[in-house]
Formats: structure tokens, sequence, C-alpha cells
């Protein structure tokens, strides 16, 4: 097992760069997951560490050692691939055999580790079938045994739930977070899934244009998020962001105004999450809105409100009905709301 | 006049059959007459009769002095064959760079190669000729191998690219962050994922140096004469000897129509292959 270093790593193609500039640190047998949307480098990071890109700038260590110049093979990494990479012209067994195959491992022992990488993702009753007779599930779980068959030192795993339906993915990811805790295995984790991110990792790095915009546990993510793309980025439905103006520790918004905080700013913008509001009748509530949508997941409701220019979501228990065009009050703990600089969109904090 | 739906589709069907059997009348016609020429002796060769007595004399003379057509044969079967063996490994790597790495004036390296397709035969054939007579390799096998790898290569390296452009890159990746090279990524990997490709650029090739004539016919003279070559010399004082030449066209064809079956499994098994995603 080892630490996966990175150190000032850019990637630029011509003009576009991918990554900039980002310095991050995995530590032996974590769990790390980068999180972020399409195109904001996390899958061009990942394949650095594998090898399949080479960094425009930068150092890479794997352990102690320098990788900048090592080729994927010799890295002693494994990745799964988001369309899962399996050989398409060999049986489940020869796909899991293949890395014993071509390290020269003794045939016996290549056997062994088979059924073993095989057991522990329940593939054993599949081993002569080709991925084309394959689930998706089943095809992902032979892309996991494919990459612990031979215990490598950091796992690198690219969106590997994204082709899967959502109740598969719920069980894979419970099996993943099983296996990474068995095997203890250094483990880099790249999706846009912030569920998958934040059931999973020990750290996230939350990444934007390139570079890491916040680096914490998950808790620390969702609990202070950084700047105001961590904010909107993390939650589901992601957090009400309000623009307004804070004097004197009140916080003013063309609709309401609310103590908050010390000081004076011109521009900023407050945020709150859903879950942190309520839904009172109008007149008790610190301000009021009228109901645009109102929406049932199941478990939970979910009200978006008409303020002003803004529209705000609040949840509201699972019995909780109102009707469209409805007025309503709200109320809120203001110790919940988190404050932004609108123009560097960093965090303030008083 | 109103005709019913089903009257319609009888008619319609109709027409699609007499079309089909006109096409294939166009295409089989010329094959049925070679085919009952073979088995015709010379005098019956202009009688359109359906009926006649069969002989297989016409193959026993093609395979005796002077026109010796194993000699022919055993020409064009190695021509053809080295000429495969020699371009399709050859046109697989060339594919797979084309295909894989982004090379400085790689567009243009691969226009032009292709290019040379469009090139009519007939302007090329005398440089071919001098170049051969200058090394003395005129009338040789070598030479007609070099000729057949010239216009077989583009070709080729065209068509396998196509199957390798469509493996997933993910694929390859995944074998070398399993612990392969490139080279083993391109032998285990890529090659027994384009083998149907592979095969029917093979056997395409083949049939392209099987058949070909033009060049033959000016660089050889003797000693490398290849199966088209020798029909001309199918000739008597009573003219040409339209029965062997039948009999030696079905010997011509006999190779080329295996290797058409053969393709359309192929093909069909390269069209339909894919990698699993």
């Amino acid at each position: 097992m080892a630490s996966v270093t990175l150190k000032e790593v850019s990637k630029k193609w011509g003009d576009f760069t991918a990554v900039d500039n980002i310095s991050l640190e995995v530590g032996d047998e974590e769990f790390m997951v980068l999180l972020g949307p399409s195109g904001c480098g996390k899958t061009t990071t990942m394949r650095m560490v594998a090898g399949l890109e080479e960094p425009s700038n930068g150092e890479i260590f794997i352990g102690e050692k320098r990788v900048n110049d090592e080729l994927p093979k010799d890295r002693d990494v494994a990745m799964v691939f988001q369309n899962y990479g399996l050989y398409p012209h060999m049986t489940v067994y020869e796909n899991i055999r293949y890395p014993l195959k071509v390290r020269k491992v003794a045939k016996q022992l290549q056997e062994e580790q088979v059924h073993i990488a095989a057991e522990k993702v329940q593939l054993r009753h599949l081993l002569q079938r080709r991925p084309r007779e394959l689930s998706g599930g089943q095809r992902q779980r032979v892309a996991l045994a494919r990459a612990i068959v031979r215990t490598p030192t950091v796992f690198l795993m690219d969106e590997p739930l994204s082709n899967l339906d959502a109740k598969l993915r719920v069980n894979m990811r419970a099996e993943l977070k099983h296996l990474q805790h068995e095997l203890k295995i250094t483990t880099i984790y790249v999706t846009h899934d912030q569920i998958e991110a934040m059931t999973l990792a020990d750290r996230v790095a939350v990444m934007h244009e390139g570079v890491i915009s916040q680096l914490d546990s998950p808790e620390k993510i969702y609990n202070d998020p950084a700047n105001l793309f961590v904010a909107g980025f993390i939650g589901s439905p992601s957090m009400n962001l309000i623009p307004g103006s804070l004097q004197e520790g009140i916080f003013h918004h063309s609709e309401f105004s609310l103590k908050t905080a010390r000081g004076d700013h011109e521009k900023c913008v407050m945020g709150i999450r859903p879950e942190d509001l309520a839904i009172t009748s109008p007149g008790d509530g610190i301000f009021s809105g009228q109901v645009y949508s109102f929406e049932l997941t199941g478990e939970s409701t979910l009200i978006t409100l008409q303020l002003g220019q803004e529209r705000i979501i609040v949840r509201g228990t699972k019995d909780f009905r109102v009707g469209i065009d409805e007025k309503v009050g709200i109320v809120l703990n203001s110790e919940n709301c988190f404050l932004f600089d609108a123009e560097t969109q960093q965090r303030m904090k008083f | 006049m109103i005709f019913s739906q089903s009257t319609k589709k009888q008619i319609l069907d109709l027409l699609q059959f007499l079309m089909i059997l006109l096409a294939a009348s166009v295409i089989l016609v010329p094959i049925y007459w070679i085919v009952s020429g073979a088995f015709k002796k010379q005098v019956d060769i202009f009688q359109l009769k359906l009926l006649f007595t069969p002989t297989l004399e016409n193959f026993q003379i093609i395979f005796q002095d002077p026109y010796d057509l194993q000699e022919k044969l055993l020409n064009s079967t190695l021509v053809a064959f080295f000429t495969v063996v020699i371009a399709i490994p050859l046109a697989t790597m060339a594919a797979y760079s084309f295909s894989r790495f982004r090379l400085k004036g790689e567009r243009f390296m691969f226009v032009t190669i292709l290019a040379t397709q469009f090139v009519p035969a007939v302007v090329i054939v005398l440089p071919f000729f001098i170049l051969f007579r200058d090394l003395g390799i005129l009338d040789t096998r070598l030479a007609l191998v070099l000729v057949n790898l010239s216009l077989i290569m583009p070709f080729a390296i065209w068509m396998i690219k196509g199957f390798i452009d469509s493996i997933p890159l993910d694929t390859e990746e995944a074998a070398l962050v399993d612990g392969s090279s490139r080279i083993q990524v391109i032998i285990n990997v890529v090659v027994p994922m384009v083998l149907p490709g592979v095969i029917t650029a093979g056997i395409f090739c083949f049939i392209l140096s099987w058949n070909e004539f033009l060049f033959a016919v000016i660089i050889t003279t003797n000693k490398a004469v290849t199966l088209p070559v020798g029909l001309s010399m199918f000739h008597a004082e009573e003219g040409v000897l339209w029965n062997l030449i039948s009999a030696a066209g079905i010997i011509i064809m006999m190779p080329m129509f295996v290797l058409a079956t053969l393709i359309q499994r192929h093909f069909v098994q390269g069209m339909t292959m894919g990698a699993v995603r």
C-alpha cells in the first residue's frame, strides 16, 4: 500500500488547461473521492496518476517513488473504467486473469487468485461466460475482480457506477465500500455524483475548472463549504443562494432582512440548505413567499417558493401539503446560514 | 383501376422479383457461359444448346504441355500468399499507428497513401518496369509481390484502421494499466478484437493480388507468369480456344469462390463485433 502525492500538477492541451497546478496528498489506505461536474479535470487528474496522460507540469509520487516517467504497467495501480474496459474476446476467467498473465505469475497461483477475486465479487458461477453475456452489474464486478486480483498499491476508479441503474448503484456502492475496507488499498475514486462521494469517501476533493475548490471530509464539505461553488454543488437539492447585502450585521434582500453576522459587505450571497428552512403560516415567519411548485419525493416534500426575483427550495415533511400560488411564511435559524462574498465567491467568516 | 392493398403488395413483390432476376442474370449469364464452356468441346462452344455431352478433356489439356497451367497456378498462389503474408502484419501496425497516435503530418501521410489508390495503374506501370529491369528482377515472383504490395497496402491500411477505430480506447488503456506493454496490447487485445476485420482485409488482398493482370502482363514474360496472364496463351491456328480459357477460368475462379464465401461470414462478424459497452 502507498500514499499518492501530486505536487503542483498541471495538464494543458494547447491553450486549454484541464488541470491547473493542483497539489494533493492521498494518505495510505485512504479513500479519496475527486468530485466535480463534467470537464472539471477530475478524470484527467486520475489518468495522470495512472500514467495514461503525461502531466504538463508538476510531479506525481506513488509512495516515495516519482512516477512521472513510469509507464502505466510499472506504476502498480489498478483501474476500473466507466465503460468497464473488459476484453470482449476473453471469458470472465481470462479477463480477471489477464493482469497476472502479463506479469507472468505462476499458472497455479493465477488460478487460485482468480478464484479468490471472483469469490470476493460473487462471480464464481460466471467464470466461463463472455462479457457480452453479462448484465451491467456483472460486468462491473468483472472489472472490479480484475482490479483486485493482484492486490495493487493504488486503486483508481473512474465513475465505475455511472452506467448502472439506481438500485444496483446503491448495492454496488456498499460493496465497494466494504471491499476497500477489507483490502485496505489506497483508492482514488472519480465521480460527479455527490451521494457516491459523501457515502464512500474518507476525504473529498471538490474540483472546479481544473482546480481543487475544497479538500475536506464529507461532513466538512457539506456543513462548512469553503466557497459558492462547493455550496451550490453539494446537496440535493442544492443550497439556496440568495444575493443581497450586509449592513451592520443584517443581511438585506428585497423581500426580507435578517440578522446574521457582524460587519458590512456591499455584495454578498446568503446560502441556506432546504432542510434548514421550514414553512409556517403567512405572517408568522421571518419572511414570506408564494408557492411556485410542490413535489413529493417519498421521504419528504420539496416546496419551491418565489421570493422576489429568486426561487428557493424548502424541504418539508412527507405529510406536508400546500397548493400552488398559496402564500406561506418561512422560518429559519440564522446560525444555519452561510455568507459568501459575491465577487471572490469565497465564504465570509466573522 | 383500383387495386386492393394485398394486390398492390403482390404486384410490388413480383416487380421486385423480376428486378432481382434481371440483376442476377447480368451477373450469372457470363459465369454460366464460362462454366458450361469449360465442359464443352471446341466445336460445341458457340452453340447455345443447353444440353450437351460434358467432357473433362479441357482440364487435362490445360495442365499439359505447352500450356502447363500448374506453373501459373503455383506462381499465382505464391505471389498472392506472400503478398498477403507481408501486407497484413505491416498494414495492421500502420493502421494501429494511424488510429492511435497523433503524429506530425499524419493526416497528410494517410491521405497520400490513400491517394495512390486513385492513380491509374497504367500510369505507373512503366516506372515499375524500368525499376525492376534495373534491379534485374523482371519476370520474377519477387517483382510481382513488390508491385502487389504497393497496390494492396493502402487498401489494407484503410480497411484495418476502420476496424481499429471502432475499438473503445478504454479497453486498450485497461490492458496498459493491467501490465501490458504497447506491443502486448496490440497482440493480446487489438488483434484478437479486429481479427474478423483483418481476415476480411487479408481475403480481399488475396483476391486483388490473385486477379492482378496489368502489371503481371508487363513485367512477366515466361517464368513468373500468373493465371490471368496465362489465359492469353490459349490461341491456336483455329483462333481463340474458348473451351480451354473457360476451363482455366474455372481454375482461377474456384479459390475466389471459396474465399468469397469465407469473407461473407467474417464480414458480417466484423461488422457486428464491438467491445462491450
